[in-house]
């Protein structure tokens, strides 16, 4: 399932790059388009390039011809080949490898006669070959593509057709722009339109885009203004207008241009009124739309780039290695010339065999010798292995092959397995030695579980909830199968390309007819089973671990408190303790409810069905009347004060802002200002209009509610079938905790949203305004009128920090109401950092009461900073800022992120493996320390280090007291410890001393440590500590410091996330690792390999990992051994013919060689090799720094099996000559008790190397021999005359019958082989290495294993109690501290501390003091 | 429909030894004993096979005789251009002091003669020597057609350059009686050879069949002559022709020249006794030239080196089996744990 989409999208990526080339037929250019994207945007560079749409339709046709007529239509071809240019593309590309050069230089250097070595035509051979097989794998590639494209181009989809009058079925692939298509509830889009007609009364539409983004939350679209009042479909007949948007471009968040009528009105365009291909249409009934970019030129074609091509560290190792063959190459060539040019000097005149040229003269010794160098690079060419790429290539993907097949990898609940994305660094795997991970949906699972709140200064634990979690984890497991559709799956995209469709066969959507539409619905989870759960539809965020909240028996008492007479009108002069406390949890629950973005939606129907359906419980009086009431609603939305849509925003603007404005409000192009603006300033009058619809509204409802059986006090039937999609797993987890405690969502739309609240019934909110979160403010905000007490209120939603700040400030002589503010202000800063420090995210909720006119005047000045255009974003924060304060705190929520399943034990065993783990989080210290000491990043006996200043020159001070104060211990420990003022590469580990030191940086101090001059010393600092923990890191932070420890520690990196907010680190890193998880799909996309879960790094790393690096690097050693072993047989036979580069091997022999004799055991050697088993590698983490150390292939490695190589083939060479010596021998059956004892010894060799040979192994090396033998029987018995001068005419025949033969094979075979084996079978029982220990394991009994084991154990753990014991013996005994604790050095230099603002160091202090506590909560039973 | 649905569900990988990489395999496992037993069986086999060798090497009889310098005198008058042609006959008497039983073969053997030279070798025409096209010499440069242009048959280097010596055995008896030993000079090719890779052109007469064309640079006699006394060994099937063809690979080496006609005094061989080479000394090179009487053993008479290498390496195999046991001897007082076996 992951291939085609991984062929799809490598073939864009080559597709947008071989644009770039010349010889593409597609008429445009990809490439001048895409800095048109990357622009910013000025309108008037985009009047040069545009493109004009108007519709294919009879009338236009002239016209469409003028325009739209050289726009490709929808038909997509992913394919870089065609039968035609197969051939010559295909070649073109693959002569852009150096090795194919080299070779094809040989191949034209031998077809040069003086220097010709070979039969012209037979040097082809090997690159022929090598060529074939290359193209026939792209050829297969292509085909595969050429299918998936083709089954794409036949989806069926609505267009308009003129003839018939009506919408009609006709192929994607037909799709031309200009074309109106109708698209039904869960329909793939076909092709880029503008949006013209949604069945949304407020003319919007919800798609789903996770086949583009992998974000499985929903993004509203809107309706071309003017558009969205019409109250029947678009009809395309009566359409006229044209439409003029800018070319196509790859920028997804970016679309403009305008729609311009007959009467030349011109309507603006933004990316809100986009579709775009491949998304999705949800809670959508159907939607309408014009397309203005199809196939190639859709923003998703565009945006594909395929997978990537990283060069591995072992295969810039292995190119090193090949230099040094060329270089082993031109001084055996340059010998071999040498020696050719003295030879002829004494030979010149024996014209017996020394044959002149034809013209009778005899070159000098020195021309000929020159001329010899060249020949003889043609004969040793097989040195440099032309067939080592190949067997490169071919090895990986079986190594991929075999991952992706790991039945390990496979996540039930997602129905996803790891993937390779990049494919050709496997083995890097094997060598990761620093790993960074980011925490959230990392580390921990992402789901957001709302653990407990503090509501006006009293603390709800929610005990109950806290138990409910703790029996989760078994339960849920099994339950979650069912019920958690594959929202986050990996490859949506991928799945409608193979044409996958999973229709629901059940429920209502199995009976719409909109669903016919095979491939287009896929995220209908509720085909297992018959829906036993009402979820039939799961929304991201929405497991029912998240959703399911027990409420706290001690807030629910207090809710019972709460009655609708609260509010009766004299509810003012409230003033009671108990009775201000309950009207401060009811504000807290609606806020928990409304300040946030969250889309309601039922499951299974789009979601405006939500409001029809209560329509529906009443009599229908007429339709007219219905849609009388929808046009009073659609009368108010124009006249709506929600800002925050704006204008068509100004260039200015970033995106991002614009997006997140968008997402709940729509953009009114071009509306004039000042219309709005007296319409704003009419509202608060208007507020009579209001309450009227509020009331028809109300009324409603209540209506829906009584005909939809009445939602119980304590089960919700009702409430629990609705969905919430949310941006964020927070806001979910919000709502749903609000949920809990009766105080349900029902609906939100732009203008409105109603809350059942328990006693109070449902209300309606009149949404004014939403300030949206962004990460400068930590905030956010809603504005609403309050539907009973009728006061516009804020709620504001918050980091800690920043809400505790703009708190009203209370003066002294203040009233009660500020007092207990006071006092709740106090509490709930205790409670938020005991949160904190049970690693709960925090979020405090505060609310603020405006007067109408204090609202009016807000609204009149943020107006203002909405439509200027120059420095927006800071008026616009400024307004903000103006909104949000003199806030009354109404509470705090703590929301766990829970750790994954396993992620402890991954944490340790690869601590365990050497690898050295920083965490790099958003969150604040003590959260990310928390985590880090829960997941066992932090063991509680570790030193603690932590750096937060707020100068650099604290930093400086701060880190060289710690470099001092580590250094004195560490010359306590060993004496001999090398001096950190060594070169950085080789600091010293820390796991030498036996002492393990975590260090904490802040982002803010991270940004001192990452200025150069600190550097150095920061990386000296982290080379002591197991662990860094980086908090509050900003994406932009994470990849530097992974750039900084790349670049100047010269380590493997390894990076792992899942968010958006990874994905620069990721790129950076060696190799990136992305989990789909629920935050979509940006780092799997960004990354090498994917998986679903933290868990499963371990097994990649340390078994697949370790195997695929083992593999590799013995297949290329094996390589390089095997072309040195058999090229010299060659060169040490020039030394008995007068260097004349006679080869004494037929040379189709010689090239079979290399290409069938002796290139399938490699591979499958490569592939298969199994040097320990998966379980001992898991059970042992430490054999997993024989990878990273490189220990498979070292230089030296490298060196040593030249040697043998040498060796052997002396022996190969020598053992036949002394035999033959003298005697009648002729040269090529001299050549063939070669070869054969070569072919041997080759063979044996990787027999002797090999650590566990399958029948898959025997079946090769038998195979091998045996089609040497035929093909050398068949040759001799065959070739009479053909291929002069060898003349293998019955060679080998004679020799069977001959016991010399034999006995030279034999001979030759154990002399060559004999010291390996005498090394191998040493090394095996004399010294083994790990590894080799480790391999015993796999042969014992289970039980036998374990005992081993222990043994293993206590002899590992010997080693280090004696050196600890020798450490402490030379330091003052005692002085560590043996219970258990942690002992946490805050070490604050004077100046850092001065820098401090108090708050902060008071937290260090508070910290130091827990930290026992805590880590002896996470701490583990060490024995 | 429906089971592709199914199929599609899940991305569960097969759950299969070989996918999941468990297949079963035999590991090599150097256990003590293990490696000790194959050390042990290699190390005898090799010095069974070792002795077996020499001891049958030993049974083989070889007489070889140096004639270049002897003969040097014959050379020098070739170096004279003008005596190019001239024949010059030397005579090498030597002693047998045993008798070489059994089938005795003659040998020429050449130091220095390089016959595997890369140009060399290419240059002989396959499709001619097998009698297809007499005229086809494409391959042959340098040595392809005469001055006057007709093709030269043989062509090419090899054949041009072809030993043509002759060599004649005579037994002693007493000063006065010279026996000429009877040689045969078939059966020293390869059967292959002989009747497969070298073929007279179809013809009646040899002679017309080589018509139109010129006899090599350095021969005396055209191929269709080669062999007065039998007409059946004329041409490309001429048993020294062939013998010569077939390029020797290393620049020391002997050919096969004539066997010994097991009749009258010699049915058992060759008896000891005084005998003398009489040689038709024709060209001359650089290197220099013997010949060779030898008997055969089973082993193709490789010499002493293939027993010696095989005795060599027991020992050697032995040596390292003893050095294994004392280390393996010495770890089992270590009682490392995983040396258990």
């Amino acid at each position: 399932m992951t291939e085609p989409l991984q062929w799809a999208r490598h073939h864009w990526q080559r597709l947008i790059y071989g644009a770039n080339g010349d010889d593409d037929e597609r008429p445009y250019n990809y490439s001048s388009l895409l800095p048109c994207g990357g622009k910013s945007s000025q309108t008037s560079k985009l009047a040069g390039k545009h493109r004009v749409v108007v519709p294919h339709l009879q009338p236009f046709k002239d016209e469409y011809e003028k325009f739209s007529g050289t726009y490709v239509n929808n038909r997509i071809r992913t394919t870089k080949y065609t039968l035609l240019n197969f051939v010559p593309r295909n070649l073109f590309e693959q002569f852009h490898r150096a090795a194919n050069l080299y070779f094809l230089f040989l191949v034209v250097l031998n077809w040069v006669p003086l220097v010709e070595a070979f039969q012209k035509e037979i040097t082809m051979l090997p690159l022929v070959v090598v060529l074939a097989i290359i193209a026939i794998k792209d050829g297969l590639e292509d085909y595969r593509k050429y299918k998936i494209d083709k089954l794409i181009n036949n989806l069926i989809t609505k267009v308009y057709s003129r003839k018939e009058r009506k919408y009609m079925d006709r192929c994607w692939k037909d799709v031309t722009v200009g074309d109106f298509i109708r698209l039904s509830c869960n329909e793939v889009i076909p092709a880029d339109m503008v949006l013209l007609f949604s069945t949304d009364p407020d003319g919007i539409c919800h798609i789903e885009t996770s086949g583009l983004d992998g974000e499985s939350n929903l993004k509203q679209r809107q309706v071309v203004r003017g558009y969205a009042e019409q109250d029947s479909e678009v009809d395309p007949e009566k359409f006229s207008s044209r439409i003029e948007c800018e070319s196509p471009n790859n920028d997804l968040n970016r679309f403009r241009g305008f729609l311009e009528h007959s009467d030349k009105e011109r309507v603006g365009l933004s990316k809100e009124n986009l579709l775009l291909r491949g998304c999705t249409i949800r809670n959508t009934e159907a939607v309408v739309g014009i397309v203005v970019y199809a196939g190639h030129e859709t923003k998703a074609m565009l945006n594909n780039s395929g997978p990537r091509y990283k060069r591995s560290k072992l295969e810039r190792r292995a190119n090193t290695d090949v230099l040094w063959c060329v270089l082993l190459l031109i001084v055996m060539c340059f010998t071999g010339a040498l020696g050719h040019g003295i030879w002829l000097s004494r030979y010149e005149n024996i014209l017996f065999f020394n044959i002149p040229e034809t013209d009778g003269h005899v070159i000098s010794p020195v021309l000929a010798g020159f001329y010899m160098f060249w020949t003889m690079i043609i004969l040793l060419q097989v040195l440099i292995p032309i067939s080592l790429y190949v067997s490169i290539e071919i090895v990986k993907l079986g190594q991929i092959y075999f991952i992706q097949s790991d039945v390990d990898f496979y996540n039930e609940r997602t129905d996803s397995t790891v993937q390779c994305r990049t494919l050709n660094i496997t083995e890097d795997l094997g060598q990761i030695q620093h790993l960074f991970s980011d925490k959230t949906g990392t580390l921990t699972e992402n789901k957001m579980v709302f653990r407990r709140c503090s509501v006006a200064g009293f603390d709800y634990c929610h005990e109950e909830n806290a138990k409910r979690l703790e029996t989760y984890q078994d339960a849920v497991s099994e339950d979650e199968d069912f019920t958690d559709t594959p929202s986050g799956s990996l490859n949506n995209m991928a799945k409608l390309r193979v044409h996958s469709c999973r229709t629901v066969h059940n429920g209502p959507l199995g009976s719409k007819p909109s669903n016919h539409l095979a491939g287009s619905c896929l995220a209908v989870g509720s085909g297992e089973g018959t829906s036993e759960v009402p979820h039939s539809r799961q929304a991201a965020f929405s497991s029912p671990i998240e959703t399911d909240v027990v409420p706290d028996t001690r807030l629910l008492d207090k809710f019972s408190q709460i009655t609708p007479q609260l509010f009766t009108p004299s509810d003012d002069e409230m003033a009671q303790d108990p009775l201000l406390e309950t009207l401060y949890i009811i504000d807290f629950f609606i806020a928990l409810a409304i300040c946030n973005t969250v889309v309601v939606s039922a499951p299974n129907q789009p979601r405006q069905k939500l409001r029809l359906s209560s329509l529906s419980g009443m009599p229908i009086k007429s339709l007219e009347e219905i849609k009388n009431i929808f046009q009073r609603l659609s009368v108010r939305r124009s006249s709506s004060p929600s800002l925050a849509s704006g204008k068509e925003s100004p260039s200015g603007v970033p995106s991002a802002f614009v997006s997140r404005l968008s997402l709940f409000s729509r953009m009114k192009l071009a509306s004039p200002v000042e219309e709005e603006v007296s319409q704003i300033n009419e509202s608060p009058e208007g507020s009579n209009d209001s309450t009227c619809h509020k009331e028809i509204e109300k009324e409603l409802s209540d209506r829906g509610l009584t005909n939809g059986k009445v939602e119980s006090l304590h089960g919700q039937p009702l409430a629990s079938n609705l969905c919430y999609e949310a941006e964020s797993p927070d806001e979910a987890a919000l709502v749903y905790a609000a949920r809990a405690y009766q105080c349900t969502l029902r609906s939100r739309t732009p203008e409105q949203i109603v809350v059942d609240f328990a006693a109070l019934g449902p209300l309606t909110f009149q949404l004014l305004h939403i300030l949206p979160f962004d990460s400068v403010r930590k905030r956010m905000s809603v504005v609403v009128r309050h539907p009973l007490s009728n006061q516009v209120v804020v709620y504001t939603k918050g980091a800690d920090s920043v809400i505790m700040e703009l708190l009203s400030v209370a003066s002294p002589d203040g009233a009660s109401v500020e007092k207990q503010q006071m006092i709740i202000r106090e509490k709930t800063q205790r409670h938020l950092d005991d949160y904190a420090k049970r690693g709960l995210r925090t979020l405090c909720i505060a609310k603020k009461v405006m007067s109408d006119i204090e609202y009016a005047e807000w609204l009149k000045n943020h107006f203002l900073a909405e439509t200027s255009i120059d420095n927006r974003e800071e008026l616009l924060l400024e307004s903000a800022m103006r909104l949000e304060n003199k806030l009354s705190l109404l509470g705090a929520t703590g929301i766990e992120d829970r750790l994954q399943e396993g992620v402890p034990e991954s944490i340790e065993a690869l601590q365990k493996a050497g690898i050295k783990i920083w965490m790099l989080t958003g969150d604040k210290q003590e959260t990310a320390i928390n985590i880090a000491y829960a997941c066992k990043l932090l063991e509680p006996d570790d030193k603690l280090f932590i750096l937060n200043t707020q100068s650099k020159d604290g930093c400086e001070m701060l880190m060289s007291t710690i470099l001092q104060e580590l250094q004195k211990k560490n010359h306590q420990e060993s004496s001999e410890q090398a001096s950190l003022n060594e070169d950085l590469c080789q600091l010293p580990t820390s796991q030498d001393s036996g002492m393990r030191a975590g260090l904490i940086i802040t982002g803010g101090t991270l940004e001192f440590a990452l200025q150069e001059s600190l550097q150095r010393q920061f990386l000296e600092l982290t080379a002591w500590c197991q662990a860094v923990v980086c908090c509050r890191a900003t994406p932009l932070q994470k990849s530097e410091v992974v750039k900084l420890v790349r670049n100047h520690l010269r380590v493997m990196t390894l990076a792992i996330g899942d968010g958006a907010n990874d994905v620069s680190m990721i790129q950076v890193a060696d190799i990136g690792i992305g989990i789909s998880g629920q935050e979509g799909m940006q780092a799997v996309m960004a990354s090498d390999f994917a998986i679903s879960q933290f868990k499963h790094l371990s097994k990649l790393l340390l078994v697949h990992g370790h195997w695929c690096y083992t593999r590799l690097s013995n297949m290329i050693l094996y390589f390089f051994y095997k072309n040195v072993a058999y090229v010299n047989l060659l060169f040490w036979y020039q030394f008995f013919c007068g260097f004349a580069g006679t080869s004494m091997t037929d040379y189709w022999v010689l090239i079979f060689f290399n290409l069938l004799f002796t290139s399938a055991p490699p591979v499958i050697y490569g592939v298969l090799e199994k040097d320990v088993s998966a379980e001992t590698l898991m059970l042992l983490p430490e054999l997993y720094k024989s990878g990273q150390k490189s220990e498979a292939y070292l230089p030296l490695t490298f060196w040593i099996t030249l040697l043998d190589a040498f060796y052997q083939s002396l022996v190969c060479f020598f053992v036949p000559y002394y035999t033959y010596q003298g005697s009648d021998i002729d040269i090529f059956t001299f050549g063939n008790p070669l070869n054969t004892a070569a072919l041997f010894i080759i063979l044996l060799h990787l027999v002797i190397e090999s650590k566990s040979l399958t029948w898959i192994h025997m079946l090769v090396i038998v195979g091998s021999i045996l089609s040497y033998f035929l093909f050398a029987l068949t040759f001799g018995a065959v070739c009479v005359t053909c291929n002069p001068p060898s003349n293998p005419y019955w060679i080998m025949q004679e020799h069977m019958l001959d016991p010399v033969f034999y006995l030279v094979c034999v001979l030759t075979t154990c002399v060559a082989l004999l010291p390996r084996f005498v090394y191998r079978a040493l090394q095996g029982s004399l010294f083994p290495s790990p590894v080799l220990r480790a391999k015993h394991l796999d042969r014992l009994t289970p039980k036998e294993r374990t005992e081993v084991l222990k043994q293993w154990r206590e002899v590992g753990k010997m080693d280090q109690v004696t050196s600890k014991y020798a450490d402490h013996s030379a330091a003052k005994l005692g002085r560590r501290p043996m219970s258990g604790h942690s002992n946490v050095f805050v070490m604050m230099s004077a100046t850092s501390c001065a820098a401090e603002q108090g708050n902060i160091s008071v937290c260090e202090t508070d910290l130091d003091s827990d930290m026992p506590k805590t880590s002896g909560m996470a701490g583990s039973t060490k024995d | 429909m429906e089971m592709k649905l199914k199929d599609n569900l899940s991305r569960l990988p097969d759950n299969t030894a070989m996918k999941q990489q468990q297949l079963p395999a035999c590991h090599f496992h150097f256990s003590a004993t293990r490696i000790l037993t194959a050390f042990f069986a290699i190390g005898a086999l090799c010095l069974v096979m070792g002795i077996i060798l020499i001891l049958s090497s030993k049974s083989a009889k070889t007489i070889e005789i140096n004639y270049t310098k002897i003969c040097a005198n014959c050379a020098k008058l070739q170096e004279n251009a003008f005596n190019f042609d001239k024949e010059c006959t030397c005579s090498i008497p030597f002693y047998l002091p045993e008798k070489m039983q059994g089938n005795v073969y003659m040998y020429y053997k050449l130091y220095g003669f390089y016959q595997n030279l890369h140009r060399y070798i290419r240059s002989r025409s396959d499709s001619q020597l097998l009698g297809i096209d007499i005229k086809n010499v494409e391959d042959c440069a340098p040595f392809e057609k005469s001055h006057n242009g007709t093709p030269i048959v043989p062509c090419g280097a090899i054949a041009n350059s072809m030993f043509n010596d002759t060599i004649i055995l005579s037994y002693n008896l007493n000063s006065a009686i010279h026996i000429k030993v009877p040689m045969l000079r078939s059966e020293i090719t390869w059967w292959t050879d002989k009747y497969v890779k070298f073929q007279n052109p179809s013809s009646r007469n040899l002679s017309n069949a080589f018509a139109g064309s010129t006899k090599p640079l350095y021969w005396s006699k055209p191929a269709y002559e080669l062999d007065e006394e039998d007409p059946g060994n004329n041409g490309f099937i001429n048993d020294d022709f062939i013998v010569w063809m077939r390029t020797a690979a290393f620049p020391t080496f002997k050919k096969f020249y004539r066997r010994l006609n097991r009749i009258q005094h010699f049915t058992e061989g060759l008896p000891a006794g005084n005998y003398s080479f009489n040689i038709t000394y024709i060209t001359s090179f650089q290197g220099e030239k013997a010949v060779v009487l030898s008997t055969l053993t089973w082993d193709g008479g490789s010499g002493l080196f293939l027993g010696f290498a095989y005795t060599v390496t027991g020992a050697m195999t032995w040596l390292v089996l003893f050095s294994m046991i004392a280390a393996h001897l010495m770890l089992k007082k270590r009682k490392t744990f995983f040396l258990q076996q």
